[in-house]
């Protein structure tokens, strides 16, 4: 026994070397929080980096890269970043509409409904298909092969370059004699995420989904949660490396299987923690305990404080299976509180299908004025009226609001717009911002598949934007989708309206060629009272 | 029915008298119809036809009958007898009679020592009383009338060495080499956390891959997988585990390892190293009997080489791969890349000095490369040809012409050199697969093979029979009214 224990003193300094050797480090982490309305909002973030990368200078896309050696970074995302020069990558697959009067900020900023993908790129070499354009083209087809999911349609059509809304995570590389860095930011509302996404996400996890946190990604449990989203996020920390976080959010509701809020991992997810990781640096679940209440939580964490009681994988006994009790019951509130100071709501009016009313309402429940960018990215079949431009609090007009304002204008069957606007919220007030839109006439194979449902707007974003420039934390609200639905033809019919069409022109034609060329004569009537004369 | 005549003591005038009434006139009127009809087919037909441009068939057969020729010259030095050229110019022929087929392509000549330019294609073999030694392209050997047999059947060896042609992968400019260590499951403990690949590799492939860079380029990746399971349970036997060579043919466990990502169409070689799960330690490879066998290494041709390493019992619960057995596991590598590669080996009895291959084992590998590329590069030449001429509807377009006519130079450039550089007749064969084979693959090809005729007479009936109908009947009458109008001048005369 002493032996090996002895044994067991060797090995660990030999284990941590292990893990340092390759310059990679793995780190997990479980994050459970009980919201106000009773739901429980859960975090899993697998993060992997490595050390001393630096991202590829799309400069030498022609020459000859280095090979690729990975231990713990996902080989088959990090030949995507390598081939295409990607410096930072942000790709999320969101299903539902994130409540955040009800639960607040998401620990992860980007929520919004269906596939989003935005990413920085540097300018590359002359050679056309070293582009930021068609690299960020390649990227997408990549990524939607990676992931099984419809990244291909986040064409031209829907890609903008907002300025204010997507900045850096992480550093963008000065390389020289390299273009700065440009920004491709694409979202497509009407993608969901579902367990053909979500098994190359477990895929590309060093222990994927058999060991450690990943073993509670249970695709049955998290696709039935009242939200649930997937996140790919690629930065660059210059002093530490290439970092990829993988993560994965969802919003279950303990409440609609029993009575009660109590929440176990095994109620959640249906497992427990069996196994840890062995090459996870560290692995741990966070829960945030409740402050004004009683609870129990069973087993004991590892470390409590500032309120989060924190469970280390490798110091708790395994298997693992952290619950929260509450002795009371569960009192729904009969107003729900506001838990973000922001919040947006958009709707479009108008029963025409050529015309209608974009009305955003945007209430500053804070008591200090706020300066916030509103971004719009619109799809070329709708367009925005400038003139229209209506901005109010409480139905006074304050054009005074807008600071600022760019727009970029749709181009017909090739380019997306962008309205990205700087708004002054006063305290305690909401804005209500209005605008006219014009639809489009599509062509007859513009239509989606299931024309009749229309098309979805993605979300706008309305961003707090920092006080004192270099401030880099962004906090983003996304609104919901809106759907708008254009003039569409009767798809059922063609070959009728072929026969129709062609039955017209030959009637005209039969019409004007019997004209010409008929013979005109004269006939005596031979009428009994002509006769007579 | 009488000519209609005017009545008499009307007012009216007689419409026939009228200018856009006289017979003429309507005639005229009629008949540009047909006019614009007519002069509007061609148009139409070039409009909706399908753009098909010749391709060069008969370039295309001629070629296909072509035969590329390699010269092969052996000096003999150092010979005493004089005769002894001629008789082994005698043993060769006898045995490029017997199998023909291995032979194609290769002229050999053997001339005696008083040659003095060394062209390229020359192959000397000194007489000496030492083993056979082959070093570049020079052979030593023991010639002695008794000795020359054998002679001739290392020379046939080193010229066209016997290949496996299952096993070797096909010939690709640039490959991909995909090495992964795979832990079928690492929580179970003492698993692999890691190996020194640059290391290993610098050591033990860079020196293959810097004498192989004439036929390949090369990308190196690699990964470490920690949860790798098998698709199915191995057999338990008396000490351990076992793999019957049944389930060697399903080892790879696609579904579950993600090997290799498609960033590129390069082919990818993987080389796995499986570290069996420490429940299941050691796991072997059985033979057909269902012994253990002596090997831990398994080839899967034209896909890559899998090792089986079973961790020491005394490993640490988590350690890097060892140095000794990285060595035995990349030189096993080494080994499998060289046959997936289909580099030849040389006799038995002959020895060698060169670090991996000699100019005798290069050379025979660069043409059997270059005869392959060009039979594939005439078979797909003649492939296409025979399948524009059959699907009359498929398109032709000026990238797939282009890439044909591009392909049939490269071929003529391959032919021409083929005398002269053995590596640049292999780059010019490689060129002419690869642009036949995208030539082949255009998607541009398929466009239209799916809208049948049937579908274009569907839309056009409904406009064209309605208005095609009254104009023939018009032009049927004013035909017979103007021929009986004929008839009665002539009678009238």
């Amino acid at each position: 026994m002493r032996k090996s224990r002895f044994l067991w003193a060797l090995c660990l300094p030999a284990a941590c070397l292990s893990q340092s050797f390759s310059g990679e480090t793995f780190n997990e982490e479980l994050a459970i929080r009980a919201l106000p309305d009773g739901k429980v909002a859960s975090r899993f973030e697998f993060s992997t980096l490595l050390h001393g990368a630096s991202p590829r200078n799309p400069r030498n896309l022609s020459s000859e890269d280095d090979s690729q050696h990975y231990t713990l970074f996902p080989l088959a995302l990090g030949q995507i970043l390598r081939q295409y020069a990607v410096t930072e990558l942000h790709l999320t697959l969101n299903a539902g509409k994130w409540n955040y009067d009800r639960w607040g900020y998401p620990d992860e900023p980007d929520v919004a409904t269906g596939a989003s993908m935005w990413t920085w790129m540097a300018e590359g070499s002359p050679v056309p298909r070293h582009s930021v354009d068609a690299r960020w083209r390649d990227l997408r087809n990549a990524l939607a092969g990676l992931f099984c999911a419809s990244l291909a349609s986040l064409d031209e059509q829907r890609t903008t370059s907002p300025v204010l809304a997507f900045v850096p995570q992480g550093a963008l590389p000065a390389w020289p004699q390299t273009e700065p860095h440009a920004l491709r930011h694409a979202s497509l509302p009407s993608e969901h995420v579902c367990t053909e996404n979500l098994t190359p996400f477990l895929k590309l996890l060093p222990c994927k989904s058999r060991a450690g946190l990943a073993r509670l990604l249970n695709p049955h449990r998290l696709l039935d949660a009242d939200w649930h989203g997937m996140g790919l996020h690629v930065s660059w920390l210059p002093e530490e490396g290439v970092r990829v976080r993988l993560t994965f959010q969802s919003v279950t509701d303990p409440l609609r299987a029993g009575n009660t809020r109590d929440w176990s991992l095994s109620s959640l997810f249906d497992r427990k923690i069996e196994a840890a990781c062995p090459v996870a640096a560290s692995s741990r679940v966070v829960v945030a305990l409740p402050t004004d209440e009683s609870y129990s939580i069973r087993p004991e964490p590892s470390f409590v404080g500032q309120g989060r009681g924190i469970f280390d994988l490798a110091a708790q006994p395994l298997p693992l299976d952290v619950g929260l009790h509450w002795p009371t019951a569960f009192q729904y509130a009969t107003l729900p509180t506001a838990q973000s100071p922001l919040s947006v709501r958009r709707t479009l009016h108008g029963s025409s299908q050529d015309h209608s009313t974009l009305a955003v309402s945007i209430k500053n429940a804070g008591p200090a004025a706020v300066r916030v960018a509103y971004l719009e990215t619109l799809p070329w079949i709708v367009h925005l009226y400038l003139h229209t431009l209506e901005l109010s609090v409480d139905g006074v007009p304050r054009a005074d609001l807008l600071r600022d304002l760019s727009y970029t204008a749709p181009v017909p069957h090739g380019r997306a717009a962008a309205l990205e606007a700087v708004l002054e919220l006063p305290p305690n007030s909401t804005v209500s911002l209005r605008l006219g839109v014009g639809r489009a006439f599509l062509q007859y194979g513009e239509h989606p598949p299931d024309a009749q449902r229309g098309w979805e707007l993605p979300a706008a974003v309305v961003v707090v934007l920092p006080e004192h420039p270099g401030n880099d934390s962004q906090r983003r609200v996304y609104t919901s989708a809106l759907l708008v639905d254009p003039a569409t033809p009767d798809f059922s019919m063609p070959y009728n309206v072929i026969i129709f069409s062609c039955s017209l022109v030959a009637f005209i034609f039969g019409s004007v060629f019997n004209g010409l060329t008929r013979r005109f004569i004269v006939v005596a009537a031979r009428e009994p009272g002509l006769q007579a004369e | 029915m009488p000519p209609h005549v005017h009545p008499e003591g009307t007012t009216l005038r007689d419409p026939s008298k009228l200018f856009f009434q006289l017979d003429f006139n309507r005639r005229l009127i009629i008949a540009s119809y047909w006019v614009v009809i007519i002069a509007a087919i061609p148009l139409w037909w070039h409009f909706t036809s399908i753009e098909r441009l010749s391709l060069p068939t008969s370039r295309v057969h001629s070629q296909a009958a072509n035969q590329l020729r390699f010269p092969v010259q052996i000096q003999l030095e150092n010979i005493q007898d004089a005769s002894l050229p001629a008789s082994l110019q005698q043993l060769m022929d006898d045995r490029i009679q017997r199998s023909p087929q291995a032979w194609k392509g290769l002229d050999v000549r053997v001339r005696n020592q008083n040659g003095a330019n060394k062209p390229g294609d020359l192959y000397t073999v000194t007489a000496n009383d030492n083993i056979p030694f082959a070093s570049q392209r020079d052979l030593t050997y023991p010639i002695r009338a008794g000795t020359l047999s054998m002679l001739a059947d290392a020379l046939s060896i080193l010229l066209v060495p016997p290949t496996d042609t299952h096993r070797v992968a096909q010939y690709s400019p640039r490959y991909r080499l995909a090495f992964t260590l795979l832990n079928e499951d690492a929580a179970a403990g003492k698993s692999i956390s890691g190996w020194d690949i640059s290391d290993a590799i610098s050591r033990h492939m860079s020196p293959i891959l810097n004498d192989l860079s004439v036929l390949h380029n090369f990308t190196i990746e690699s990964q470490v997988q920690f949860h790798a399971p098998l698709a199915f349970s191995p057999l338990s036997v008396a000490d351990g585990y076992g793999i019957t060579p049944e389930d060697l043919t399903v080892f790879v466990n696609s579904a579950e390892w993600s090997l290799s990502s498609s960033v590129s169409n390069d082919p990818v070689l993987h080389f796995v190293v499986f570290i069996p799960s420490a429940s299941r330690r050691p796991l072997q490879i059985l033979d057909s009997r269902g012994s253990p066998s002596p090997s831990s290494a398994f080839l899967l041709p034209q896909w890559g080489g899998i090792i089986i390493y079973n961790p020491p019992p005394e490993q640490e619960s988590h350690a890097p791969l060892p140095q000794s057995a990285l060595n035995s596991v990349f030189s096993t590598f080494a080994t499998q890349l060289l046959a997936l590669l289909g580099v030849p080996n040389l006799p038995p009895d002959v020895q060698t000095d060169a670090p991996v291959l000699t100019g005798w084992q290069l050379d025979a590998l660069l043409r059997r490369r270059a005869l392959e590329n060009a039979k594939g590069a005439q078979d797909t030449l003649k492939s296409i040809v025979k399948l524009v001429d059959q699907i009359e509807n498929m398109p032709v377009g000026q990238d797939v012409k282009g890439d044909v006519q591009d392909s049939l130079t490269a071929l003529d450039q391959m032919y021409a050199s083929s005398s002269t550089s053995l590596n640049s007749t292999l780059h010019q064969s490689a060129n002419a697969l690869t642009l036949a084979s995208r030539a082949f693959f255009n998607p541009g090809m398929l466009a239209l093979l799916y809208f049948p005729a049937e579908h274009k007479y569907a839309v056009y009936t409904p406009l064209f029979a309605s208005a095609m109908i009254p104009m023939i009947a018009t032009a049927v009458r004013e035909i017979k009214a103007w021929r009986k109008q004929r008839r009665e001048a002539a009678a009238a005369q």
